[in-house]
């Protein structure tokens, strides 16, 4: 019985879980909104109906109440219609904590593969998730924290929380999320990155450089073909030196790692295409007569899909490519500082509109963590300290019982 | 020891012979159960506690203690057995049985019938030898035959019939057995004893008695085929070795065969010398080879791999399996509604 490499991807969790065809992405992503919509209208007009009954029966004290509901505007307060977002403000608001995310990691120094990991993380979680249910800020801690531990980045969560200098940031509400998260993304941990991928054909493609490639053909068949290809798309062919070829796929893998790092991981690339295509893709945009010339070395011209193939690769470039970061690259500076200048004031807009919409149910995290735990927080510390404090002396009686020769007593019912 | 129930014994012991045996002990034991009276009587007779060699009595000393020896099957009780026997085998003291009798083959009886006893003992003993099963005839008359064979067999020994020819031939019939249970591990023995040469010196002698007569016993299977092997049975089966187990496989017979690529042994690029000579990973027994496996395979993992046509063809068959955009429907609402911690 044999396993090929396709085989083996099949069997991953990212295939058979979390692979999409772009319909499906979209009908996901509308069916998420809507749902989530009825559920902050409903929970607003309800937190709403109570407010007002609250302010009737003592409507003198009326200073501090519903906790940070006073200073900031929220939903409750105001007294318009909720205007939730849309698919496309969600997904805008998500894309840009993807790239807070990229910005976090490097702030943290952490391996690349952390943020990579977080950032698929974030988006597999706001596929079945709003951001108006749960604030991405919250959440993209969380996430990142999970990636630490997940790719072997290991760290405790009160050095994780260090790095954070607000005061609002602490361990609870690092952990606090943590289990919901794991149900958002089914316990499907692994994510396949085309990182690795990339390295390997990197590796494989030098190989052919230098004659030593053991593939089907002969090495210095391939690496005289290989030595002729074009400098551009529909070039003349040229003469290339080892030495100069090898130089040309390092840089061809450099451009792509770095397309790979930034526009491949903030599109939907890892919902629609598998990780082959993508590295592939990510080279083609680097080098596209090279990328061909090693996509054609794999699966011969006249193979049934080999015109799918590339039709599909090339469509995953052209998602890749469309990519803002990617745009922006190839823009002149000034434009670019305007164009992200814009896109800033946008995403300011809609975090301000995400600000009235959200749901005030799931405002507060950490107190909803706690209400779930048997300890549930009960306002003041010192009903918890008495709490604590009897515990531990029913342990500890409970305990020495039972070093008596019978054990220690059987606990009274009632 | 008492006449009565030892003629009616052997009356008993007589017809079940004619009868052809058939579930004989329990015949034995119901005949055992009629003659209550007896054997009552047995009992009380003040002989039975009396050591036939020291003429001391029960009565006299309340410890003493009987055994016998499956040799002859005479009773002597336990000071006795000590006395004549703590220097090596001696023969038997009873009169007119010049048997040599060892120590610790001496045991206490079961039965207080010592024919009973005697009688299960070459059971035991002929049972272990014919082990054949039904499965191992052809027929279900064949096994028969075989029983009533056996069944004659063990009443040869019983009645003393034939007794050197039924013993050499069971012998025989037990060494061919153990041949064609272990033939593949009787050939290595010759090369094994000579190393054990020089440091045993009884244990050799000890071994190679049996080495010996097994190998010629071997050789005489092998030249005469069937001939010597103490018995024929009719319609039994050949032994066939059961099959050779299979050395464990982890992975039950699945493989990575890669598709796209082909793996070389080394690769000259400069991250792969490095890894190769790195002493980190050296250390840790991690093979550089896994890293060159493993990044070709997650290269071309999905390359033929087409995401919309494989889950439009998921989706549109098999209504049953509900993978792909019905599970995460079916799961999405269930998340948003009820599987959420909050």
């Amino acid at each position: 019985m044999k396993l090929t490499e396709d085989d083996l991807y099949r069997n991953s969790t990212q295939f058979r879980n979390w692979s999409f065809t772009s319909q499906q992405l979209a009908a996901q992503r509308l069916t998420t909104n809507i749902q989530a919509t009825e559920r902050v209208k409903a929970n607003v007009a309800r937190q709403r109906a109570h407010r007002a009954q609250h302010v009737e029966s003592d409507s003198i004290s009326s200073g501090v109440e519903n906790g940070s509901g006073a200073n900031t505007p929220n939903a409750v307060a105001s007294d318009r219609e909720v205007d939730c977002l849309t698919v496309d403000e969600e997904l805008k608001i998500v894309d840009d904590f993807c790239e807070r995310a990229i910005k976090l990691g490097e702030h943290c120094r952490f391996p690349f593969e952390v943020t990579a990991t977080c950032i698929q993380y974030l988006r597999r979680f706001y596929l079945y998730n709003s951001p108006m249910t749960y604030h991405v800020h919250n959440i993209s801690r969380t996430v990142m924290f999970l990636a630490t531990k997940v790719e072997v980045h290991n760290l405790k969560v009160d050095e994780f929380a260090a790095f954070f200098t607000s005061a609002s940031v602490t361990t609870e509400s690092i952990l606090a999320p943590e289990y919901m998260v794991m149900q958002g993304l089914r316990y499907n941990l692994d994510v396949r990155h085309p990182f690795r991928g990339l390295a390997g054909g990197r590796m494989e493609m030098l190989e052919c450089a230098g004659g030593r490639y053991e593939g089907p053909g002969s090495g210095d068949d391939i690496q005289a073909q290989m030595l002729q290809l074009p400098k551009k798309k529909n070039g003349p062919a040229a003469n290339w030196t080892v030495e100069n070829m090898e130089n040309r796929i390092n840089n061809a893998s450099f451009f792509a790692s770095k397309t790979l790092k930034e526009a491949a991981l903030l599109t939907d690339a890892y919902f629609l295409y598998t990780p082959s295509h993508i590295w592939l893709a990510a080279h083609l945009l680097a080098d596209e007569p090279l990328t061909l010339f090693y996509i054609g070395l794999k699966i011969p011209t006249s193979s049934p899909i080999y015109d799918k193939l590339l039709s599909t690769i090339h469509s995953c470039a052209k998602l890749i490519s469309s990519h803002r970061l990617y745009i922006n690259a190839t823009l002149p500076k000034e434009e670019k500082t305007a164009r992200e200048a814009n896109h800033q004031a946008e995403i300011k807009r809609l975090i301000g509109k995400l600000k009235m919409c959200r749901d005030p149910d799931k405002i507060d995290l950490v107190k909803l963590n706690q209400a779930q735990k048997r300890d549930a927080m009960q306002g003041d510390g010192g009903l918890e300290q008495g709490k604590a404090k009897r515990r531990k002396l029913e342990r500890e009686s409970y305990e020495k019982e039972a070093d008596a020769f019978w054990g220690p007593e059987l606990p009274k019912n009632g | 020891m008492s006449k009565q129930p030892t003629r009616a014994n052997g009356a008993s012991t007589k017809r079940l012979a004619e009868d052809g045996g058939a579930s004989t002990l329990s015949k034995t034991l119901h005949s055992l159960s009629l003659q209550q009276g007896p054997r009552a009587r047995s009992l009380a007779d003040p002989s039975s506690d009396i050591c036939p060699v020291c003429k001391s009595s029960r009565y006299l000393n309340p410890n003493m203690k009987f055994r016998v020896n499956p040799e002859c099957y005479h009773k002597m009780c336990e000071s006795c057995v000590d006395r004549i026997f703590s220097h090596g085998p001696a023969p038997c003291p009873i009169a007119g049985c010049a048997r040599t009798l060892r120590r610790n083959k001496f045991r206490e009886q079961t039965f207080e019938d010592l024919k009973i006893e005697r009688e299960v003992d070459i059971r035991k003993r002929v049972m272990s030898a014919m082990t054949k099963q039904e499965a191992d005839f052809e027929t279900l008359r064949d096994y028969n035959d075989y029983l009533e064979q056996v069944e004659e067999i063990t009443w040869n020994l019983i009645l003393k019939v034939d007794v050197e020819l039924t013993e050499s031939r069971l012998r025989r019939w037990e060494e061919h057995q153990k041949a064609e249970l272990n033939l593949a591990p009787s050939r290595r023995e010759p090369e094994s004893l000579p190393t054990d040469h020089p440091t045993l010196k009884k244990g050799v002698v000890q071994r190679k008695a049996p080495s010996a007569s097994s190998g010629s016993m071997l050789d005489t299977s092998a030249n005469k085929d069937d001939k010597d092997t103490g018995f024929t049975f009719r319609g039994l089966k050949k032994r066939v070795a059961p099959p050779k187990e299979a050395p464990f496989d982890p992975f039950d017979g699945w493989e990575i065969t890669p598709q796209y690529f082909v793996q070389q042994d080394d690769y000259e690029v400069d991250w792969y010398q490095t890894f190769k000579k790195d002493p980190a990973h050296l250390v840790a027994m991690w093979d550089v080879r896994d890293y060159a496996s493993r990044t070709l395979r997650e290269a071309f993992g999905g390359f033929g791999i087409f995401i919309e046509d494989e889950i439009n063809a998921r989706a549109i068959p098999s209504m049953n399996a509900g993978i792909g955009t019905e599970q995460a429907a079916v799961a999405a609402v269930m998340d948003v509604n009820m599987e959420d911690v909050f």
